[in-house]
């Protein structure tokens, strides 16, 4: 019986092979990690400031991976950013309150049940999602400005988390939240019923009807997986940075970009692995990208934004190659 | 015989406006009403509408410009640099300069390269805002030359404001322009089909929006006397809201009109103004209410727009031919 | 009767206002190969979605086994033992082909939640190996794969459901001649095994080799049942295109009348995988006909003139300008049109009004000065041509959605016909539309000849082209098989002899 696909000369074969080309990445890393470190007189390499990458990427990592949910199904919510300062601000009330328990729910209940609300609204109001997003930022923008504790206008900070509490934004925390991130995305997306369904409604709508598929259950489930992550994310991001700063204007939209990025340059790789896989890459990758220009003395809130906007419209035109469909 | 249909869908937004109207009114004790408060209402709406104007053209083919905030902030901070730099008189044709290259890249990443819409747009927001703030670390805020600040007179700024509106108005609604892109947006493949140069089109639909934001910066500019911090910001909503609560609908299309970004821009101005007259002039009650009526005006309208087009028409079999056969047809008209 | 595995009865089926399957009357019997057959619009594809449980039928009975079957899904239909693969490709391409062919039921492999993959592939791998497919990596992205491949899949999972009735609607065409014979293979063991399947297909030769009878469709209703061992290829298509030839609406005249100079001028036009050194002229006051059967590439000759698609060679001349019509924009301003054959998609806003509609093409003609479009000149236009061609509405502000099919059509070509054209291209413009509005087409296009505009009329019905045409260039295969002129043997025989 011979096999459909006719057989590729064997250095084709060896492109092809996620494992092969996993390793490939992973050497491609390595040779920018030492180009970085060469370029910045060894302070990029510098144990904190690897430490400092590190712990910098987790909560990026895991808003991407929700994100992965999202655009599984065709959503995109940018409202995100807004959800996670409001998310923080929950883990750092009810830390301080109640400890660890308080941390950890304070962040996921809140920050998963907007992203719930969120989705609902999107499937279920057939308003186009970034738009949606946005209306939602500003609602969520707003009720953090209202539950602010300083009182004068001026004073956008909350107050700050209670020190001894801020141990999930530190290593050895940072890489067990990652691997266990990623253990649970991966499993999700790719192994149980629901994240394969998820994939299929994005994938084909009719398909995954006529195949009996409860669209409305399996939309709900992603609203509640997205919104997990999400929840962990702003768990995290408090953690690191110990205080919420509260954002209005829709500068929002600035958190939830750099997870953007992340998730459209993981989508360019993922014909050749995972996305859940490609996805931590990319966040190293792109956050080396920022951490580098800092040291170099590239000023943030400037021109490394000017960077990300850049590489945003790059890998959306990437992306997008080939593409013969209407674009609005 | 040619009697207008008039929808439920178009009239939501008229009441709209006269609820927050005559809730504002009634809450700030007749002070919306006064002579000055009216004047003011137009001063604020000014630069929403000449901007949303241009970006009226992006709507009613389907897409969206977010990027006009930042767009208003580079080009003024630009054009004032060079005036002060190297004269006055080339503040105007920087600013519109700077504001129209923004608005062709944007159309040519969408229209050449097919990203959506939202997405260039919105990376533009952060890619540029990053741009005017280093800017901006190294010029610092700016005033315009005093040789320019006659522009603010009000026998220039009114009539500029009403002679654009109305060059906006002919375009959009009375030439080419409006009705192929108000095509686009109904159906883009019809558009193609007939032999619309539709990559063309939305170039010049970005370029449009652009445009009228170098003169919004120009208004805004003349008005508060140089460049600022918070140039901008927040400016792309704004634009975006009045055009929707206008009654605009996010896919465009032929029932996108003029009139509309000015519907929109007053109530949107209304209710920042009402909120200040009220006592309320947190930017958290004006921005949650925005929110909240953002979402149900898009949600009413796309609703609206639905039930008005599920009319369902009558089998061929079933309706009566009186036709002649041999009726003459001449082409040409 | 118990031998008939399915039966149905008196099935209508209406997509909004087309008559899409009228009164039909079909059996299967068990075991039994069951071959259906129609050109495009005839209805089989909906015949058999209607079967699988796709959508409702509007009226009619269908018996399974002798007892109702109604089945409110495709899963109902795959619970009663009947499965298809649909003419659209149905993969997931973000989903690896294995968990394709269980999507949907991967319950089964669940266990604490998860779904373990080596058990599902393994099942996977079963099912091909037990009806004895090719092998396809499993464990990749179904996205990168060849249409053949994900056509296997396909099978594979509408097998997986171990039907009695297996549907299959066109599948052979994305198939390469050696999967084509496993495939006729895989046919005759289902035959042994007492099971039955429906196949579409275009190849009419192809259908009579591997089925048991044949069901001939046409205009959706049912023209004629046979036996594949007592019929042959000719006598198939001949009952697809036949029609009654009927009334007095096309061309009295049966020699070629038309002008002497060419307006334009077609030469070896290529569009890739489509048509291929294709070349004619067409002159004032013809009216030239192009037809062919399903793949012929008559469709993608009309889109390639007007600019529609891009062409990897020849020419497409405008004589009187010296132009070559590149693209469409270039057709819009010289004076062509096109009238494309899937009107609701395609030709019209349909959330517009009709006075939108009717005036699009006309926007640049009608400006004055500063691009001026005068609403009074739109709205003449629009009156006048409504008027002209007796458009049933209230007024010209009503949205085209709310028009009948025929009056839809009328806008479709209405919006044309208010220029000044010098080129006119027709596709399929009478279908979907009933018998008075047709009459009056054909009014207008004698109207049109008479005035010296150049009328290309692309139709799947023959004796439309024979009635109307004065040259006739039929095509086959993306090639052109022959032209014929209104004076020679311009007879359905004749044509149909070149078309097949």
């Amino acid at each position: 019986m011979q096999p459909l696909q006719s057989t590729q000369d064997s250095i084709k074969k060896i492109n092809q092979n996620p494992l092969i080309f996993f390793l490939m990445l992973i050497a491609i890393i390595a040779a920018f990690a030492v180009f970085f470190n060469f370029v910045t007189g060894g302070d990029f390499l510098e144990r904190t400031n690897v430490t400092v990458i590190i712990s910098h990427i987790v909560w990026p990592t895991f808003v991407a991976w929700g994100i992965c949910f999202l655009f599984a199904c065709g959503y995109t919510d940018l409202s995100i950013g807004a959800i996670i300062v409001l998310g923080s601000f929950a883990t750092c009330i009810f830390g301080n309150w109640y400890g660890y328990p308080g941390v950890i729910l304070g962040g996921l209940i809140v920050g998963t049940l907007l992203t719930f609300l969120n989705f609902n609204v999107f499937a279920f109001t057939e308003i186009p999602s970034w738009i949606a997003g946005i209306s939602l930022a500003m609602i969520y923008e707003a009720v953090a400005v209202f539950l602010k504790v300083g009182k004068s206008t001026a004073d956008l900070i909350y107050a700050e988390i209670d020190k001894s509490l801020r141990i999930l934004g530190r290593l050895p925390w940072s890489i067990i939240l990652l691997a266990a991130g990623f253990v649970a995305a991966y499993i999700i997306y790719n192994r149980t019923t629901v994240g394969l369904n998820i994939r299929a409604i994005g994938g084909n709508k009719e398909v995954a009807k006529a195949l009996g598929i409860n669209i409305v259950k399996t939309l709900l489930w992603v609203g509640l997986i997205s919104g997990i992550f999400i929840g962990i994310a702003s768990i995290v991001q408090e953690s690191v940075a110990g205080r919420t700063t509260v954002r209005t204007g829709l500068t929002s939209i600035y958190v939830v970009f750099q997870p953007l990025a992340i998730v459209l340059l993981a989508q360019i790789l993922q014909k050749r692995i995972n996305i859940i896989i490609a996805v931590p890459i990319c966040a190293v990758l792109i956050y080396a990208v920022f951490n580098l220009l800092t040291i170099l003395g590239v000023p943030s809130g400037t021109l490394q934004e000017a960077f990300l906007g850049a590489f945003l419209i790059l890998f959306g035109i990437i992306g997008q190659r080939g593409y013969k469909g209407v674009v609005k | 015989m040619n009697k207008t249909r008039i929808s439920f869908a178009d009239i939501i937004p008229f009441a709209v406006f006269i609820v927050i109207f005559l809730f504002f009114e009634i809450a700030s004790g007749g002070k919306m009403l006064s002579p000055f408060n009216l004047s003011t209402i137009l001063e604020q709406s000014l630069i929403t509408i000449v901007v949303g104007c241009g970006v009226l053209f992006v709507v009613a083919q389907g897409s969206i410009d977010l990027s006009v905030g930042v767009n208003l902030a580079l080009s003024g901070v630009v054009a004032t640099w060079a005036a002060n730099a190297a004269g006055g008189v080339l503040l105007v044709p920087v600013a519109l300069l700077v504001a129209l290259i923004v608005g062709i890249v944007n159309g040519v990443i969408v229209s050449k390269f097919k990203v959506p819409s939202f997405m260039v747009t919105i990376a533009m927001l952060i890619g540029i805002r990053g741009i005017v703030n280093y800017i901006q670390t190294i010029i610092g805020t700016q005033y315009i030359p005093e040789s320019m600040t006659v522009l603010r007179e009000p026998y220039i700024r009114y009539p500029a404001f009403v002679l654009l509106l109305i060059v906006m108005f002919y375009l959009f609604e009375f030439t080419k322009i409006g009705q192929y892109s108000k095509a686009i947006g109904e159906n883009e493949s019809t558009a193609e089909f007939i032999g619309i140069p539709v990559p063309r089109m939305k170039i010049i639909a970005f370029a449009l929006s652009g445009l009228m934001v170098g003169f919004g910066t120009l208004f805004s500019l003349t008005s508060v006397g140089g460049t600022s911090q918070m140039m901008g910001v927040f400016f792309e909503i704004k634009v975006a809201m009045a055009i929707f609560l206008g009654g605009v609908l996010v896919t465009g299309g032929t029932s996108t009109k003029l009139y509309k970004v000015l519907l929109g821009s007053f109530s949107i101005t209304i209710i920042v103004n009402g909120l200040a007259l009220i006592g309320l002039s947190e930017t958290q009650y004006s921005q949650s209410v925005e929110g909240i009526l953002l979402l149900l005006i898009l949600y009413v309208t796309i609703i609206a727009n639905k039930r008005k087009n599920r009319v369902r028409a009558l089998p061929d079999e079933l309706e009566k031919t009186d036709l002649k056969p041999d009726q003459i047809i001449t082409s040409g008209s | 009767m118990s031998e008939n595995i399915l039966e149905i009865k008196g099935l209508n089926k209406y997509f909004g206002t087309t008559h899409a399957n009228k009164n039909i009357d079909f059996s299967v019997k068990k075991g039994e190969i069951k071959g259906l057959i129609g050109e495009n619009g005839s209805g089989k594809s909906t015949l058999l979605s209607q079967i699988a449980g796709l959508y409702p039928r509007d009226s009619g009975r269908m018996l399974l086994n002798g007892r109702e079957y109604d089945p409110q899904s495709p899963i109902d239909a795959n619970n009663c033992g009947i499965s298809m693969v649909m003419q659209e490709l149905g993969v997931v391409g973000t989903l690896p082909a294995g968990v394709n062919i269980f999507l949907g039921r991967t319950g089964q492999f669940t266990r604490n939640g998860i779904v373990n993959l080596k058990a599902l592939n393994k099942a996977a791998a079963e099912q091909f190996a037990k009806w004895d497919l090719p092998k396809v990596p499993l464990n990749e992205l179904t996205d990168g794969m060849m249409i053949e491949t994900r056509k296997i899949i396909e099978l594979a999972r509408a097998l997986s459901v171990d039907p009695q009735l297996l549907l299959l609607d066109e599948i052979t065409q994305s198939l390469s001649m050696n999967n084509r014979n496993r495939l006729y293979d895989l046919l005759k063991r289902l035959k042994a095994m007492g099971r039955s399947v429906i196949v579409i297909t275009h190849d009419v030769e192809e259908l009579i080799q591997i089925t048991d009878s044949i069901t001939v469709l046409r205009d959706g209703a049912v023209v004629g049942e046979v036996l594949s061992a007592k019929t042959s290829p000719d006598e198939i298509k001949r009952m697809m295109v036949g029609r009654e030839i009927s009334g007095e609406y096309y061309r009295a005249d049966m020699k070629p009348d038309y002008r002497d100079k060419v307006v334009l001028s077609v030469k070896n036009l290529l569009v890739e995988n489509e048509i291929e050194d294709v070349s004619f002229d067409v002159h004032e006051g013809e009216i030239l006909g192009l037809c062919g059967l399903s793949d012929s590439g008559i469709h993608a000759v009309g889109k390639a003139i007007y600019g529609l698609t891009r062409r990897s060679g020849g020419t497409v001349h405008l004589v009187a300008k010296g132009l070559d019509i590149k693209n469409s924009t270039m057709a819009l301003k010289n004076n062509m049109a096109y009238v494309p054959k899937d009107r609701d998609n395609e030709a019209l806003m349909i959330n517009a009004s009709i006075l939108d509609n009717l005036s699009l093409p006309s926007l640049s003609e009608l400006q004055g000065k500063f691009g001026y479009i005068a609403p009074r000149k739109t709205k003449r236009l629009a009156s006048d041509m409504t008027k002209k061609l007796s458009i049933k509405c209230t007024d010209i502000n009503q949205t085209v959605n709310t028009l009948s099919g025929g009056n839809k059509q009328k806008v479709n070509l209405g919006r044309w016909l208010a220029k000044d054209l010098k080129l006119l291209i027709l596709d399929c413009p009478t279908r979907g539309v009933d018998v008075g509005v047709k009459a009056y087409i054909y009014s207008l296009m004698k109207e049109l000849k008479k005035e010296g505009i150049a009328i290309i009329l692309i139709s799947d019905e023959l004796p439309e082209v024979l009635g109307m045409a004065d040259r006739l260039i039929v095509m086959k295969g993306g090639r052109v098989a022959g032209i014929i002129r209104r004076d020679e043997d311009f007879t359905e025989h004749s044509v149909i002899g070149v078309m097949i």
